[in-house]
C-alpha cells in the first residue's frame, strides 16, 4: 500500500512536470498569437488557416502562427481583460471603432515610430483606409479592409408584393409596410432584417435622415443626437418594427442570413461578405443590391473595416512580418474571393477583385460616414444599445430616449 | 382484507402511471436535442417544425462532422485532463483534511470547520472578480493550471465535510491498536482511515469530476485560446456565431460530451445517491 | 496588472446607485423565490411517489436524476432551442393544443427570458431534491405513521404531520443549498438570453461578469461581489439559526 501510494505521488509529479513544462517550454520557433473575427465556419477563416498561413509559415520558417477566432463583441471584452491580465495576443484585427479606445489604453505600438519600414508597407494600401488607424498624429495599426453597408433584396419577395426597389425614406417606409405580413405558409414574413440596435445598425439611418451624432469635434451631443432629425429616425425605425415591419435583434428570432434566404425577411443592410455567405449557404436565393435609400441627408451608409494591429508585449519583429503579410498583395486577392474588400493598391487592380464586382460597396464606401472615432466609443454603443430598446419597446419615447442618451453621451465625450 | 388489497393495488398502479408520465414529460428536452442532433441543418426551418425527423431524414452528418474536427479531441483531451487531475488532486487533500478533523482534537479545528462552512457558502461563481485578479498575478491566465488549482479549491469544502462524517464513524478502537502497534499517522491514515472512507471519497470524487467536467464561467474567462478549451466552452463557441446557428452540430457535439457522464453515472448511481443522502440526512 | 487607485467607497456607492442594479437584484430574488420552492416542491412529490413502489425504482431514479448530471451549457441550449420564437413549443402552444393565438416571444422580453430561466431551474433540480428527500423519507420510522393511522387520519393528514416534521432537517438542508444556487445562477441566463435586451435579464451575477469583463470596471465587479458574499452569508446564517431552534 505504502509503495503503491509512493508510486501515485511520483506518477503525479511527472503528470505536473510534463504538462507545466510544456505549457512553459520555449523553443526555438516563435509563435505569434493572432486573434481575429473570422467566424469560425466561415470563408474568410478557411482561407485564413488553410491558405494563408501555410503560406506565411512556408516563406518564414521559425514563425509559427496561432490564429484564435473570436465572436466580434467578444474579441473586444477579451482583449479589455487580457490587457488587465496581461495576456494580449501579438496582432489582432480590429475593427476600427476600436482603435481610439486601445490606443488610450495605451496597449497598441506606434507603428511609424517603432518599425523602420512603415512608410513603405503603408504606402502600398490606401490613404482613406490608413485614416483609420492615425490617432494623435500616430499610426497603431495598418489598415486590413475596408466595407459598407448596401441593401440586399429578395427580388421574388419584392415582386410577389408589387414593390419597387425604395430609392427615397419615404418609399422605404412603404416598402417594409407593404413586403410585412405573412407568407404562403401563414408564417410571418418581415419587411426589413437589422441583427442589432448598436452603431452600426442605427447610424446609417439617423444620417440618412440629415441627424448626426455628435458636433465635428466630438465632445458634444446635445443638440446633434437628440436634434429633431435623429429623432425622427429612431421614431420611423421604431414605429416600422411596432407595426412588424422590422425585426432581427431580439434573441428569439430567426438569424438574418437563415432568415433571407429562406424568404422570411425582404430586406437588410449587409456588407460584402453577405454574398460570400449566401452563396455557400443559400446559393439558390435570387436577390439584388441597391444603396441605402435616400433621406434629408443623402444616401449615407455607415463606414466599417478592420485594421491589423501590434499590442505593444508582441514579438513585434515576427509580428510586423505577419502583418506585412497579411496586407500584401497575395493574402489581400485571397480574402477578396470571401468579401474582403482590399485596402491593398495592388490588389484592388487584380482580376480577382474586378470580377468580384464591389462597384456597388465601392460607391457606398465613397459616401459613408465612420462612427464617432473616440476612445469611449464602446461604452456609448452600449448605452446607444438600451436607449434604442426602450424606444423600441415603447418604453420611452424617441424623444425623451434621445435626451437622456445625449446628457450620457455628453459625460463620455468630456 | 379485498377492499384493502383494491385500495392498495389501485393507489400503486396510480403512482406507477403518475410517475411514467411524469419520467417521459421530464426527458422530452433531452430526446428533443437527440432527435435534432440527427437531423441535417437544413431541415432546421422547416415547417411544421418536427418533434422527431422523417425517417428517410435521419442523418448521423452533424456527428461525423464534430468527430472529423481534430479540435474536438484536443478539447475532449483537455477536458480529461482537467477533471482528472482535479479529482486525483482534490481526494488527496480533502481526505486528508477530513481525517484530522474527524479524528484529532486540535484547537484549530473549529476554526477551520468554520473556514470551510463558509466556503462553502460562498460558490466560486461568485468570486470570479477576485479569483481572476489571483489568476493574473500568478501568471495562470490561459493555461489549463489556471483552471485546476480553482476547481480543487472549490470542491475541497463540500469533500472535506462529506469524508469527515465517514471519517467520524471509523471505531476509534481500530485505531487504538495501531497506535499500539507502532504505527505513525501518515500509516493510520494511508493503511486504515483512506480504505475505509472509500465509498465517501468515491462518491466525491464522482461529484467533483462532474463539476469540473461541465464548468462553463471560469474556464471561459481563463481561457483563450481555442486549442486549450475544454468541452463546455466549445459547445458555447460554437453556439455563438449570430449569422448562422447550426443548432445539429451544437447538439451533435453536446451529445458527444454526455455521453461519458451519463456513462459514469449509470456506472456509479448508488455511490451518488450515498455521497448525497449522507450529508443531507445528517444535516 | 493596469495600476487602479483605491477609491474607498465610491465603487459600492456606485452599485447601489445604479438603476440596473435595481432591476437584477429583483431578477436574482425572483428567480431564486420561485426556483427553490418549484424544486423542492416537485422533487417531494416525485419522492413521495417513489418511496411507494417496488418496481422500477432504481430506473426511476436514475432517468430523473439524469437532467441533474447535464451540464448547465448543454440543458440552457437545449430549452433555447425550444423557447425560441419559431420553436417547437411555440408551434405546439399555438397550432395543435391552441391554447395562444401568436407566437410568444419568450427570449425576447424580461420576464419571458426569465420565465425560461426559472423553468429550466426547476426542471434540472428536481431530480436532486427527489434523491435527497428519498432517503429523508426512509428514514422516518414506520411506527409513526401506524400512530397517527389509529389515530384516524387521512393520508393529507399524516403528510401534514408526520411526514413534514420527520424530514424537517432534509428540508433545511435542502432550502440552504438551493438558496445559495439561486442567487448564483450564470450559465443559464447567459446562454438563454445573454441579458438581453438591455441587461433586463441579468442577475447579479451575470451583471457582475459584464461589468467586469465586457467594460473592465473590475472595482465595481468586486464591490458587487462583496455585496453578494455578505448576502449570502446572512441568509445562511438565518436558515442555520432556523435549522438550530426547530432542533431544540
Amino acid at each position: 500500500m505504502c509503495t503503491r501510494t509512493k508510486l501515485l505521488a511520483a506518477l503525479l509529479a511527472c503528470l505536473m512536470f510534463l504538462t507545466v513544462g510544456s505549457a512553459f517550454a520555449e523553443g526555438e520557433t516563435v509563435t505569434i498569437n493572432f486573434w481575429h473575427h473570422y467566424s469560425a465556419q466561415s470563408a474568410e477563416n478557411e482561407t485564413l488557416m488553410n491558405v494563408l498561413i501555410p503560406a506565411f509559415e512556408a516563406e518564414n520558417p521559425g514563425i509559427k502562427v496561432n490564429a484564435v477566432s473570436h465572436e466580434w463583441a467578444e474579441l473586444h471584452d477579451k482583449v479589455l481583460v487580457s490587457a488587465k491580465s496581461e495576456a494580449l495576443p501579438d496582432v489582432a484585427r480590429c475593427d476600427i471603432a476600436w482603435l481610439p479606445e486601445f490606443q488610450k489604453m495605451g496597449i497598441l505600438v506606434a507603428l511609424d515610430e517603432e518599425m523602420p519600414d512603415f512608410s513603405e508597407v503603408s504606402g502600398k494600401l490606401l490613404e482613406s483606409a490608413m485614416s483609420t488607424s492615425i490617432i494623435g498624429g500616430h499610426n497603431y495599426a495598418l489598415a486590413l479592409n475596408t466595407n459598407s453597408k448596401i441593401v440586399f433584396y429578395n427580388k421574388a419577395m419584392l415582386e410577389a408584393a408589387d414593390v419597387r426597389i425604395p430609392a427615397t425614406m419615404d418609399e422605404w417606409i412603404e416598402a417594409v409596410r407593404k413586403l410585412s405580413g405573412e407568407n404562403a405558409n401563414g408564417q410571418q414574413v418581415w419587411g426589413w432584417n437589422e441583427p442589432a440596435l448598436a452603431g452600426w445598425n442605427i447610424c446609417p439611418f439617423i444620417w440618412s435622415f440629415g441627424g448626426s451624432l455628435t458636433n465635428d469635434e466630438q465632445t458634444e451631443a446635445t443638440g446633434y443626437i437628440n436634434g429633431p432629425a435623429a429623432v425622427k429616425a429612431v421614431e420611423t425605425f421604431a414605429e416600422l418594427v411596432k407595426a412588424g415591419g422590422i425585426t432581427g435583434f431580439n434573441s428569439g428570432d430567426i438569424p438574418m442570413t437563415d432568415g433571407f434566404g429562406t424568404g422570411r425577411y425582404a430586406m437588410m443592410l449587409e456588407g460584402p461578405w453577405k454574398s460570400a455567405e449566401l452563396a455557400g449557404a443559400y446559393p439558390d436565393v435570387a436577390y439584388g443590391t441597391a444603396p441605402i435609400p435616400a433621406g434629408e441627408g443623402g444616401s449615407i451608409s455607415v463606414l466599417g473595416g478592420e485594421d491589423i494591429a501590434m499590442f505593444n508585449s508582441a514579438n513585434k519583429e515576427a509580428a510586423w512580418k505577419f502583418m506585412q503579410f497579411m496586407t500584401d498583395e497575395f493574402a489581400e486577392t485571397e480574402m477578396a474571393k470571401c468579401g474582403q474588400i482590399p485596402v491593398n493598391k495592388a490588389a484592388l487592380e487584380s482580376e480577382t477583385v474586378k470580377n468580384a464586382d464591389y462597384a456597388p460597396f465601392i460607391e457606398a464606401i465613397q459616401t459613408a460616414k465612420a462612427r464617432p472615432t473616440v476612445a469611449a466609443w464602446s461604452e456609448m454603443d452600449n448605452d446607444l444599445t438600451v436607449a434604442m430598446t426602450a424606444v423600441v419597446t415603447g418604453e420611452k419615447t424617441a424623444q425623451e430616449a434621445m435626451d437622456e442618451l445625449a446628457s450620457k453621451w455628453d459625460e463620455l465625450l468630456k | 382484507m379485498r377492499s384493502l388489497n383494491r385500495t392498495k393495488i389501485r393507489s400503486m398502479v396510480c403512482r406507477y402511471i403518475l410517475l411514467a408520465l411524469g419520467t417521459v414529460i421530464f426527458t422530452l428536452p433531452m430526446i428533443y436535442m437527440i432527435s435534432t442532433s440527427l437531423r441535417p441543418n437544413g431541415a432546421l426551418y422547416e415547417y411544421p417544425p418536427r418533434f422527431f425527423p422523417k425517417w428517410e431524414a435521419l442523418t448521423l452528418e452533424n456527428y461525423c462532422y464534430i468527430l472529423s474536427q481534430s479540435k474536438f479531441y484536443l478539447n475532449f483531451l483537455n477536458s480529461v485532463f482537467v477533471s482528472l487531475t482535479t479529482i486525483v488532486l482534490a481526494a488527496a487533500l480533502s481526505s486528508a483534511m477530513a481525517f484530522v478533523l474527524g479524528k484529532f482534537k486540535l484547537k484549530a479545528n473549529r476554526l477551520i470547520f468554520g473556514f470551510i462552512i463558509l466556503s462553502m457558502i460562498i460558490p466560486g461563481t461568485t468570486m470570479i472578480v477576485p479569483q481572476f485578479e489571483l489568476a493574473t498575478k500568478l501568471n495562470l491566465v490561459n493555461h489549463l493550471w489556471g483552471l485546476i488549482p480553482f476547481y480543487i479549491a472549490w470542491v475541497i469544502p463540500f469533500s472535506t465535510f462529506m469524508i469527515k462524517g465517514f471519517m467520524e464513524n471509523i471505531p476509534g478502537e481500530i485505531m487504538e491498536a495501531s497506535w499500539i502497534d507502532g504505527a505513525n499517522v501518515w500509516t493510520v491514515f494511508t493503511q486504515i482511515a483512506l480504505p475505509l472512507a472509500s465509498p465517501a471519497v468515491a462518491s466525491v470524487s464522482i461529484f467533483n469530476f462532474l463539476t469540473a467536467w461541465e464548468e462553463y464561467p471560469w474556464a471561459n474567462t481563463v481561457i483563450n485560446d481555442t486549442g486549450k478549451r475544454t468541452l463546455p466552452i466549445a459547445i458555447a463557441g460554437f453556439f455563438g456565431q449570430h449569422q448562422f446557428t447550426q443548432w445539429g452540430y451544437v447538439f451533435a457535439m453536446s451529445v458527444l460530451t454526455l455521453i461519458p457522464v451519463i456513462l459514469i453515472f449509470i456506472l456509479c448511481q448508488k455511490f451518488f445517491v450515498q455521497g448525497l443522502t449522507a450529508g443531507s440526512v445528517k444535516g | 496588472m493596469l495600476a487602479q487607485p483605491f477609491n474607498g467607497f465610491e465603487n459600492y456607492r456606485e452599485v447601489f446607485r445604479d438603476q440596473t442594479f435595481r432591476t437584477v437584484f429583483v431578477n436574482s430574488i425572483v428567480y431564486t423565490l420561485i426556483t427553490v420552492p418549484g424544486q423542492m416542491a416537485v422533487g417531494l412529490l416525485t419522492a413521495i411517489l417513489l418511496n411507494g413502489i417496488k418496481r422500477f425504482s432504481v430506473t426511476f431514479r436514475v432517468i430523473n436524476y439524469l437532467p441533474v448530471v447535464t451540464s448547465w451549457v448543454i440543458a440552457s441550449l437545449v430549452f433555447r432551442y425550444i423557447f425560441n420564437t419559431e420553436g417547437l413549443l411555440n408551434y405546439f402552444l399555438w397550432k395543435i393544443v391552441k391554447v395562444t393565438s401568436a407566437n410568444i416571444r419568450w427570449l425576447d422580453t424580461r420576464w419571458g427570458g426569465i420565465s425560461v430561466a426559472m423553468i429550466l431551474g426547476i426542471w434540472k433540480g428536481i431530480g436532486w431534491n427527489m434523491v435527497i428527500f428519498l432517503a429523508a423519507l426512509q428514514q422516518v420510522p414506520a411506527d409513526l405513521y401506524e400512530a397517527s393511522e389509529i389515530d384516524g387520519c387521512g393520508a393529507w393528514k399524516k403528510f401534514i404531520h408526520v411526514t413534514l416534521p420527520g424530514i424537517r432537517g432534509t428540508i433545511l438542508f435542502a432550502l440552504i443549498e438551493l438558496t445559495i444556487g439561486g442567487f448564483n445562477v450564470f450559465t443559464s441566463i447567459k446562454m438563454i438570453t445573454g441579458g438581453k435586451p438591455a441587461h433586463q435579464t441579468d442577475t447579479l451575477l451575470t451583471w457582475m461578469y459584464y461589468k467586469a469583463f465586457s467594460t473592465g470596471r473590475f472595482g465595481y465587479a468586486a464591490a458587487l461581489s462583496f455585496v453578494m458574499a455578505l448576502c449570502l452569508g446572512l441568509l445562511a446564517v438565518v436558515q442555520f439559526r432556523m435549522m438550530r431552534s426547530r432542533d431544540n
